[in-house]
């Protein structure tokens, strides 16, 4: 029994995962010794580390249920994922100008995060029997419709990165349940078409992003600032790295952010081209093995499941390595894994677990 | 080999695998120019050189009166800062500054924990010589410690125009939160009153920084980059600090006379009537605004938080008060307007009205509306405000502006109060009843006025009707020294009354000064002016003395207006004042130009004979326009001997005054 359980595991997605987490503790400790007040010099990653090793045990526990029964409650956990957004809105802590946390005991918890898991599982429920019918607009109103409210209340946070996961889930999902290709491109023209009247509802700061994304020298002082050091640190890791502790531009906090969003460039300055590679490489894994493990599904909800999931995850990919290597807006969206913050290490390890399930469910319906 | 392999939707999901490939290789092909391709480039820049930003602010504009006097400036100030680069700071070090800055260890220890972000962490500002020079000296002894140099606000002159001017300080947490949107960040110094507070936006400027290049260890190795900081606008004033000058000590030796009867309290307002310019403004007590400027002390703050007399309230514009015998400009003008009276009928003042009486009990008999005026007769006002009523008595008080914002650009502006039915019922739930109607006629009552209003109201009766918006700034002008926005006069409203009762208002306040309320004072001015006097009844002490004022007579460029809090008897309160301030506006407080002492009598003269001929201008003009022809003549024989030269006769033309009116023609 319990070998037969081993066997079923998909290893390379484990594996992947477990490295990932390997290395972000190696680099979050990296990053966070030298500005820490003495006595916490490793506070983050004693927190980290505990954290991960929760939620792997817990993911372990996990296994034991049947991933199938998510569908049954993807209305109750959509309702629950409004109300925990609103109590964000309601009594959330500010910080760096948004309202994204809230204080539970001595945990402070992001919902936005988890609400992230939760709509892939309430959407995925929503479209398993819609499979091959959203051919017109009406049938794709009411899915859309379902996507904005959590849209929404997290952009109003506001959080425009997370926002912006919520339509990458949305579109990937859309895609793999066989929505019409030219409703899909009308959406893209929509959205391409209606995005100088979302600039004028951007916050100067946002709007402030994007210009300095154009070009980091409309404010090499202020927002643009980010952008430059963080290039600077990756480009001077050149192809071997400055060696783990010995980034003179992470060390000497010249990065902001350097153990959360901007975490991927300190892999870059201290572990140079061949760490970042493997560290990708590694993500790749993740999203091939997440694929594949759509196309491997028993059923629809398990497909469309993986594929949010994957979708979450090459999206925030992309976003996080993307801003830090100077080829993508800032947004604060934390890298999957690596970047320091428990609400995120607690929603990407779940979804590996779910990725996981799948695959193992799979298994057992063809012996 | 998979179980749904081949249809349509495992195509799409082959995709989505490819697009994870592309999105990775992307994302190595990036990250592979920056640190391969780049990274020389990129080695070099962080190699040895490391960048740090230093913020520098921007100089806040400065002030100048009308004349291009300067009267706030900024001085550089030393700002004693920690930037912990390399390590954290030492507490011993902390220790060290703790004891020669007198700042608590504990305050020093909580700014560190609460920082964030890279700019040096402020522990003292403005600190002095002596200091600055220990922690230079002993540099080695401070490790992280650092001197920034800041600007400082300096009001130059103190609490002259304190409330006019306002003041600065640091930007607080509420504040903040309003306005971050607006570039406002954390530590910035904001104007938090008076104009420094309404064109904080126009004064603060731009701030910069510098991009440093910093060694291993921390020290600046050379500049990069600077964004030179953009200067505020500096704001020329209306003002006329020759006669703000004058203003605040005309106020101040009054109160200081008045002291042993516990006055303390005053505003004036001096404005040129023909544009709104305010020329002057005073508030008493003041405080000086340099006190704010790093955080005031907590001894300072209680002493102007816990004064009973407010020192922070602009008391020119925020104080309300009865206009007691000023608003009868209002009643007059009312009543002639709408003809319930003409200026040659004759009312029997026999010492009370429907049992209200003069306010020192006295019995004028006959009177006209000039002479009624003149001398601030309550029962002659009585007769016309209950022959008004209340209704009309308040449509005029609302067209010469009262009961409204003035507009001038200054914060904190109260609206005053126009006695009105629908007020008394709203507060008080009652009718309206006809005593009520014969206090306001007197401006008692529920009357409130600000004293810009009150100079407001002469102004209008000084520019035959013209009501133009008060204002403090006359120009912007931008760091470049080009103008960047220029006001100009604003006329509100025009009263709806007809020049000739204008005319006869004017000569009612003209005679105010020539043998009536005010004459005591003004007999022997050389310069024909009109005015009116005010001793005001307040329900929470001493009365409050109250004078208005506009000259020259003929053409009129000079407005004050006085209270003196408590200040009982306006002819010994309000009207000393009043003439003080007239002085140094028609610049008769100076020493005359000639140095030679036998000429100088004979310069005198010549502008005495200079002024009787304003004043026979004066009431030539009055003549033609008005039906009252005998008793302008009259006056203006009063007026050509009411000089210093003739100042023997003054006494005659006051009596042939009063007697003057007591043989009055009738009509």
């Amino acid at each position: 029994m319990n070998k037969r359980w081993l066997r079923r595991l998909n290893f390379p997605l484990i594996m992947a995962a477990l490295a990932i987490i390997f290395i972000s503790l190696l680099v979050i400790g990296s990053a966070t010794h030298a500005n820490a007040p003495s006595g916490q010099r490793f506070f983050f990653v004693e927190r980290q580390g505990i954290f991960a090793i929760l939620n792997i045990a817990l993911a372990v526990f996990l296994m034991n249920f049947d991933y199938k029964m998510l569908e049954r409650y993807g209305k109750q956990l959509y309702i629950i994922n409004l109300v925990f957004l609103l109590a964000v809105m309601l009594f959330g802590h500010s910080a760096l100008g948004a309202q994204r946390w809230i204080q539970i005991g001595p945990i402070t918890i992001q919902p936005s995060e988890f609400a992230k898991l939760i709509m892939i599982v309430s959407l995925a429920s929503l479209l398993q029997d819609k499979v091959g019918k959203l051919n017109t607009l009406r049938d794709l109103a009411p899915v859309a419709l379902f996507v904005a409210v959590p849209f929404l209340l997290v952009l109003k946070q506001p959080d425009l990165g997370t926002s912006l996961v919520f339509l990458a889930i949305f579109f990937g999902m859309i895609f793999a349940c066989g929505v019409n290709l030219k409703i899909l491109g009308g959406f893209f023209l929509a959205a391409v078409a209606a995005s100088p009247i979302l600039w004028h509802f951007l916050k100067d700061y946002q709007k402030m992003r994007i210009l300095v994304f154009l070009d980091p020298n409309v404010d090499p002082l202020g927002s643009g600032y980010h952008i430059i050091q963080s290039k600077i640190a990756i480009g001077s890791g050149m192809i071997f790295g400055k060696g783990l502790f010995s980034g003179p531009q992470s060390q000497l906090n010249f990065l902001p952010e350097n153990h959360t969003d901007f975490i991927f460039a300190v892999v870059g300055e201290e572990m140079g081209f061949i760490g970042a590679t493997v560290l990708l490489l590694l993500y790749l894994v993740i999203l091939w093995q997440g694929i594949k493990i759509a196309r491997g599904a028993s059923d629809t909800f398990g497909m469309l499941l993986a594929v949010g999931i994957t979708s979450m995850l090459a999206f925030h990919i992309l976003v996080n390595v993307g801003m830090t290597a100077g080829i993508m807006p800032v947004t604060g969206i934390p890298l999957p894994l690596m970047s320091y913050g428990v609400s995120s290490l607690t929603t990407n390890i779940m979804s590996i677990a779910i990725l996981v399930n799948i695959h193992m469910k799979k298994q057992k319906l063809l012996f | 080999m998979e179980p749904n392999a081949g249809n349509d939707f495992d195509i799409r999901l082959r995709v989505l695998s490819g697009l994870v490939v592309f999105i990775i290789a992307v994302l190595i092909a990036r990250v592979g120019y920056l640190q391969v391709y780049e990274g020389e480039y990129y080695q070099k820049r962080a190699e040895g050189n490391r960048i740090r930003l230093i913020p520098t602010m921007a100089p806040r504009g400065t002030f100048y009166d009308r004349n291009g006097q300067n009267i706030v400036m900024n001085r550089p100030g030393f700002t004693v800062s920690l930037l912990p680069l390399t390590a954290p700071i030492k507490p011993e070090v902390v220790a060290r500054l703790s004891t020669l800055l007198n700042v608590p260890e504990k305050d020093i220890q909580e700014k560190i924990e609460n920082h964030v972000g890279f700019e040096p962490i402020r522990i003292k500002t403005d600190i002095g010589p002596d200091i600055l020079t220990i922690i230079e000296e002993q540099k080695e002894l401070y490790p992280g410690v650092v001197i920034e140099v800041q600007a400082v606000r300096n009001y130059l002159y103190k609490d002259e125009a304190a409330h006019v001017l306002g003041y600065v300080s640091e930007i607080s947490d509420e504040e903040l939160e309003r306005k971050k949107d607006e570039g406002y960040k954390s530590g910035d110094i904001v104007g938090k009153f008076g104009l420094e507070r309404i064109y904080d936006k126009e004064l603060r400027g731009t701030n910069g920084g510098r991009q440093v290049e910093v060694d291993v260890t921390g020290k600046p190795v050379q500049i990069l980059g600077e964004k030179p900081p953009v200067s505020g606008c500096d704001l020329v004033l209306t003002i006329d600090w020759d006669l703000q000058t004058a203003t605040e000590k005309a106020v101040d030796d009054q109160l200081a006379r008045m002291a042993d009867q516990g006055v303390r309290a005053a505003a004036a307002v001096v404005m040129n009537p023909q544009t709104g310019e305010v020329l002057a403004m005073v508030s008493r007590p003041a405080f000086d605004p340099n006190l704010f400027v790093h955080g005031i002390s907590e001894s300072n703050w209680k002493k102007i938080n816990e004064d009973p007399n407010y020192p922070l309230d602009n008391k020119a514009i925020t104080g309300e008060y009865p206009p007691g015998s000023t608003f009868k400009i209002v009643t007059g003008t009312a009543a002639l307007a709408e003809g319930v009276t003409t200026p040659y009928e004759q009312i029997y003042d026999s010492g009370e009205y429907m049992d209200k009486g003069n306010a020192s009990g006295e019995v004028l008999g006959w009177l006209d509306f000039v002479s009624g005026l003149a001398h601030s007769d309550n029962v002659y006002f009585y007769v016309l405000g209950h022959r008004l009523g209340i209704d009309r008595l308040e449509k005029y008080a609302r067209m010469f502006g009262l009961g409204k914002k003035t507009g001038i650009n200054l914060p904190y502006e109260s609206e005053g109060l126009v006695a009105n039915r629908a007020y008394k019922e709203k507060v008080f739930d009652e009718d309206w009843y006809v005593p009520e109607t014969l206090d306001a006629a007197i401006g008692q009552g529920f009357n409130l006025v600000t004293p810009l209003q009150a100079a407001m109201v002469i102004s209008e009766v000084a520019t035959n009707g013209k009501r133009y918006q008060p204002y403090l700034v006359q120009r912007i002008v931008g760091p470049d020294g080009k103008t960047v926005k220029e006001y100009h006069p604003n006329l509100l409203s025009t009263l709806d009354v007809s020049d000739d009762v204008l005319s006869l208002v004017q000569a009612g306040l003209h005679d105010v000064t020539t043998f009536g309320t005010a004459a005591g004072t003004f007999a022997d001015f050389p310069v024909s002016i009109a005015g009116k006097t005010g001793t005001a009844e307040n329900p929470h002490g001493a009365d409050h003395g109250w004078f208005v004022a506009y000259g020259p007579f003929d053409n009129p460029n000079i407005v004050v207006a006085v209270i003196v809090e408590n200040g009982g008897f306006a002819s010994m309160s309000a009207v000393p004042i009043g003439r003080s301030i007239l002085e140094a506006a028609f610049g008769l407080n100076k020493p005359q130009p000639s140095s030679n002492v036998q000429t100088s009598t004979a310069s005198a003269n010549q502008q005495d004979e200079q002024f009787e001929s304003y004043a026979q201008d004066a009431s030539e003009e009055v003549t033609n326009e008005t039906p009252v022809k005998q008793n302008d003549e009259a006056k203006g024989a009063n007026e050509g001997m009411a000089t210093p030269a003739a100042s023997t006769d003054t006494a005659n033309a006051k009596a042939n005054g009063t007697g003057n009116q007591n043989q009055k023609p009738s009509p």
